[in-house]
């Protein structure tokens, strides 16, 4: 049945809409133009900000310096992304053709880390990664272990081990930014994965096309809106991610959101932090625009 | 969207009332907090017996804020911050309700000139009389208008001693070396780090021109590969845990390392180095300005700033308080660096053109 | 155990191949080995997270005698019950609205309901700074629980369009002809709402509150940026702890949340049993 214009029953639609509507404007659009008008303001003196109308903090912020920022922001997130796409989907294939008796554990298994605050596993991550933390003595132990085969057969040992450096460095914010975002990845995989008809699979099996070829030819392609779902609802934390690159990065592991919030709080810069932060947002709408370009295809619920 | 419905199914109604049920209680329970708290308690002042206290951390004596509850029955709350333009930022949109902060000399001068501080009563504060006279007429706060001297610290060189080879007595060895290459950690203080830069070439921390800069950034970014990480001034954590084995400190903050490892020494480059001093301060808007004098002048008596200094191992600039320190804190020549390096120290002032071309540069730093 | 059972497999149980359980398997373990040795050194009687030095529990003695963290804690779920309540009401109504109505600027209003789950939450936290401090001059000095006001509107604003999401594709599953039906006989508008409607979303209001709650739980950037003194929730002052204080009282404090999270799944699961989730799907 179609929508109910509401011309023909304002008082329903105003007792639904002004609530609405009032939060919306209130405490979401009032803000947020805050920012966008100061944006376009300058800095007079220590304390007043003068909005002005100016282009400076655009033009600031397009400079190479920060585009190349940008640019390095969205690679993170796009690798951290695929990483997850790649460890993400067996995972989901696992929970979706479990048993009935163990899939809804591996669900939870999955679940659980995702309702642990983020800080408290970033933190998790951060001891185990570093100079001393478990990661680099089960390295260690490895090693040695290698070493003392070598010896065994008569080959040189390898030399002694030193610590590798799994902290303070862009592998560590990949990680870190992986491990936080892997829940969101699975759930909307396994979702599309679950609503699958299996007799396709089977019959693709059946008519004689191996697993693997049956799973890139049928299942991923009928997951594809889950896929995307997943893609989007980990590439768009992940690019706006500050916690992570803040705790684990090194030196040259700022994103985006750090410089962002070094203007408010370091460099005492609120308009061109205002300036960078919509250029984020409009990073997010153009990412929003190509996802929708491409949902043509009716959506699966 | 899917993973919500996920939620929904393995959690189920009964977990949210749980979750309610949680919440309800902590309602209560934070009903009954809030009214144990001192909250509608006054005090013969005329004030509730409420202090918020905004501190960097590791900088206050274990029992400090019990003794000054006991005291005066005024109840402490005290939050960290991790740096002077934290500290700016939170107060540029206004007081967040702190009655006490403690700023660092340039800050006491850019925020009493940006008229966020409260001019003190000294009546309140007869303690004052502790005080060292070298640090009352200071530069940055004629006559301690505003700010009553809680430290002073010297930047230096933490460092491991059985991962050196000789003790690192120049600033070559962070900003211009390779030798310990992936074992150094600098501070995130794009000023601070610019000026000592300044100071390794030989310069005034005062007197860098934007050319400096420039020549500086260079060398920062060369330098770069070598460092392991910009600390928000929680080196001695890095030395500590063996991430890192030289780090730009400040002396008070490995002085506190050294009496848990026996491994960790200090030194103030021979080149020279950048002085700070941290004040206690009253920003405007304090909801409770009688108890901040009354706080203020607690922790400038002497006995109550001899329980600090001997937690916070930082030297401190009230001489009735230095007076009662054993001598292992008076001669200690990590907290005291001796007088000729001394000599070669200065502070830095607040400069409102350059601080922003200190940031841009840096983060031009951090991307490179 | 079952999965190890020799039974011979069918076609589709994938997740009975070894590469498969080899992969999850090591999934698990990456998911899980952080928060299981975080939670083994918050009983290390060291106070740097390097060395096992024998069991103590002087760590969760100190967190729970930490005033301030306790306080952090009850802040952070009056926070969360708080949000969670409103953004429910506030969530599905605008869904009602979104569903049922056609009108001008629909798309626009529509668009700008699910904003603020796409807005980055650093320029969100930014927004909620400017807006109580330079555009709403927020009093600070409010009694509890009145003071956390600003950090409720402020998650209420990115908790709500979740809710509004999931009530949404529930309510596209809705057969209108009940509607009709429930009118022809009578019913007036409010009471369609209460005994047709509700029932129907109810599943997807569940989902909702909950997600809420995390969500709210576990936000630490936005509060980061709005909270005050007597604000502290259990995020930013574990931020703080992390940041500042490196001793195992944190991993006390984050292994209390985690026992917390733990103790609340396990209470659903034992209240609604695994096979009725496994079957709700």
């Amino acid at each position: 049945m179609a929508e109910q214009d509401w011309k023909t029953n304002r008082r329903v639609f105003a007792a639904v809409s002004l609530p609405t509507l009032f939060w919306v404007i209130a405490f979401f659009v009032v803000p947020m133009a805050i920012v966008w008008l100061y944006s376009f303001g300058e800095n007079r003196g220590l304390t007043e900000i003068d909005i002005s109308g100016t282009l400076d903090n655009y033009k600031r912020a397009t400079e190479w310096l920060y585009l190349t920022i940008f640019g390095k922001s969205f690679a993170v997130a796009a690798l951290v992304t695929l990483i997850c796409l790649i460890v993400g989907f067996p995972v989901a294939m696992a929970i979706t053709f479990a048993s009935e008796k163990w899939r809804p554990w591996l669900l939870l298994g999955i679940m659980l880390p995702f309702w642990t605050n983020l800080l408290v596993r970033t933190y998790a991550l951060m001891i185990l990664l570093g100079s001393q933390g478990y990661a680099n003595k089960g390295l260690g132990a490895l090693w040695e272990g290698t070493s003392w085969v070598k010896t065994l057969v008569g080959l040189q040992p390898l030399p002694t081990w030193e610590p590798v450096q799994l902290l303070f460095n862009n592998f560590a914010v990949v990680l870190g930014l992986v491990y936080v975002h892997l829940p969101f990845m699975v759930l909307p995989l396994y979702a599309a994965l679950d609503r699958l008809d299996r007799s396709l699979i089977e019959a693709s099996l059946d008519l004689g096309a191996g697993h693997f070829r049956t799973i890139m030819r049928i299942v991923v392609p009928l997951a594809a809106p889950g896929i995307v779902a997943g893609v989007m609802i980990t590439l768009i934390p992940a690019l706006g991610a500050y916690l992570t690159p803040d705790l684990m990065g090194g030196t040259d592991s700022q994103m985006i959101a750090n410089v962002i919030e070094r203007q408010f709080k370091k460099a005492n810069d609120w308009p061109f932090g205002a300036a960078l932060s919509f250029l984020l947002i409009y990073a997010m709408f153009i990412l929003i625009a190509l996802q929708s370009m491409r949902r043509k295809v009716p959506e699966v619920h | 969207m899917d993973p919500m419905e996920l939620i929904k199914q393995t959690r189920g109604r009964r977990s949210l009332l749980q979750a309610m049920g949680v919440a309800a209680i902590g309602i209560s329970f934070g009903g009954l907090a809030a009214c144990s708290k001192g909250e509608g308690r006054k005090l013969a002042n005329g004030e509730e017996a409420k202090l918020n206290f905004y501190n960097w951390d590791t900088y206050i004596g274990e029992n400090t804020l019990d003794d000054f509850k006991e005291a005066t029955g005024v109840d402490v709350t005290m939050d960290l911050f991790d740096s002077n333009d934290v500290l700016f930022a939170k107060f540029k949109a206004g007081n967040p309700g702190y009655d006490v902060i403690v700023p660092s000399n340039d800050f006491v001068e850019r925020m009493s000139k940006a008229g966020m501080l409260l001019p003190l009563d000294h009546a309140q504060i007869p303690n004052k009389k502790n005080i060292d006279p070298a640090y009352i007429n200071v530069e940055y706060d004629l006559q301690r208008k505003y700010s009553m001297p809680y430290t002073w610290l010297a930047l230096g060189i933490g460092y491991r001693k059985s991962k050196v080879s000789s003790p690192p007595d120049s600033w070559k060895v962070l900003f211009d070396s390779t030798e310990y290459a992936g074992r150094i950690a600098w501070l995130s203080e794009a000023g601070d780090m610019f000026r000592l830069y300044g100071k390794y070439l030989g310069k005034s921390v005062n007197a860098l021109t934007p050319a400096d800069i420039t020549t500086i950034e260079k060398m920062m970014i060369k330098q770069k590969p070598n460092v392991k990480k910009f600390h928000e001034d929680d080196g001695q954590d890095l030395l500590l845990k063996g991430d890192c084995d030289v780090v730009l400190e400040y002396n008070g903050d490995i002085a506190q390392a050294m009496v848990e490892d026996k491994d960790i020494d200090f030194i103030v480059p021979k080149e020279g180095s950048q002085l700070n001093s941290d004040n206690l301060c009253i920003p405007k808007g304090a909801p409770h300005p009688k108890n901040a004098h009354a706080f203020i002048n607690y922790i400038l008596d002497a006995e109550v700033d001899k329980k600090i200094t001997e937690t916070i191992l930082f030297p401190t600039p009230n001489s009735a308080a230095k007076a009662l320190m054993p001598d292992s804190y008076k001669n200690n020549p990590v907290i005291f660096p001796p007088a000729d390096v001394l000599a070669k120290c200065e502070y830095a002032r607040f400069n409102p053109e350059l601080q922003p071309l200190y940031e841009e540069a840096f983060t031009r730093v951090r991307a490179a | 155990m079952a999965l190890f059972a020799r039974t011979p497999r069918a076609p589709l149980e994938y997740s009975r191949t070894l590469w498969m359980r080899l992969w999850v398997g090591a999934v698990m373990v990456f998911l899980y080995a952080p928060l299981i040795v975080l939670v083994i050194f918050s009983f290390n009687d060291s106070k740097r997270n390097v060395v096992w030095r024998g069991f103590t529990m002087k760590y969760y003695e100190k967190a729970l005698g930490n005033d301030q963290l306790v306080e952090a804690l009850v802040n952070s779920l009056t926070i969360a019950a708080l949000a969670t309540i409103v953004s429910l009401a506030l969530g599905a109504v605008a869904a009602v609205m979104l569903w049922r109505f056609r009108f001008p600027l629909k798309g626009a209003v529509d668009g700008t309901i699910s904003l603020p789950i796409i807005v980055p939450e650093i320029c969100l936290g930014v927004a909620f700074l400017m807006f109580f401090t330079k555009g709403l001059n927020w009093p600070t000095d409010l009694v509890w629980p009145f003071n956390l006001g600003a950090i409720v509107i402020a998650h209420i604003t990115f908790c709500f369009p979740f809710v509004t999401m999931v009530v949404r594709s529930r309510l596209a599953t809705f057969n209108r002809e009940q509607e009709e039906a429930a009118k022809d006989l009578g019913a007036s508008e409010w009471q369609v709402f209460r005994d047709v409607l509700i029932p129907h979303i109810k599943p997807a209001l569940v989902a909702g509150a909950l997600l809420s709650f995390t969500l709210s739980l576990d936000d630490f950037v936005i509060t980061y940026f709005t909270s005050g003194p007597d604000t502290i929730t259990f995020p930013v002052k574990v931020y703080s702890m992390v940041r500042f204080s490196v001793t195992p009282e944190v991993n006390a404090a984050s292994t209390l949340l985690i026992a917390l999270t733990v103790a609340l799944t396990f209470v659903a699961l034992k209240l609604q049993g695994v096979k009725a989730i496994a079957e709700t799907h």
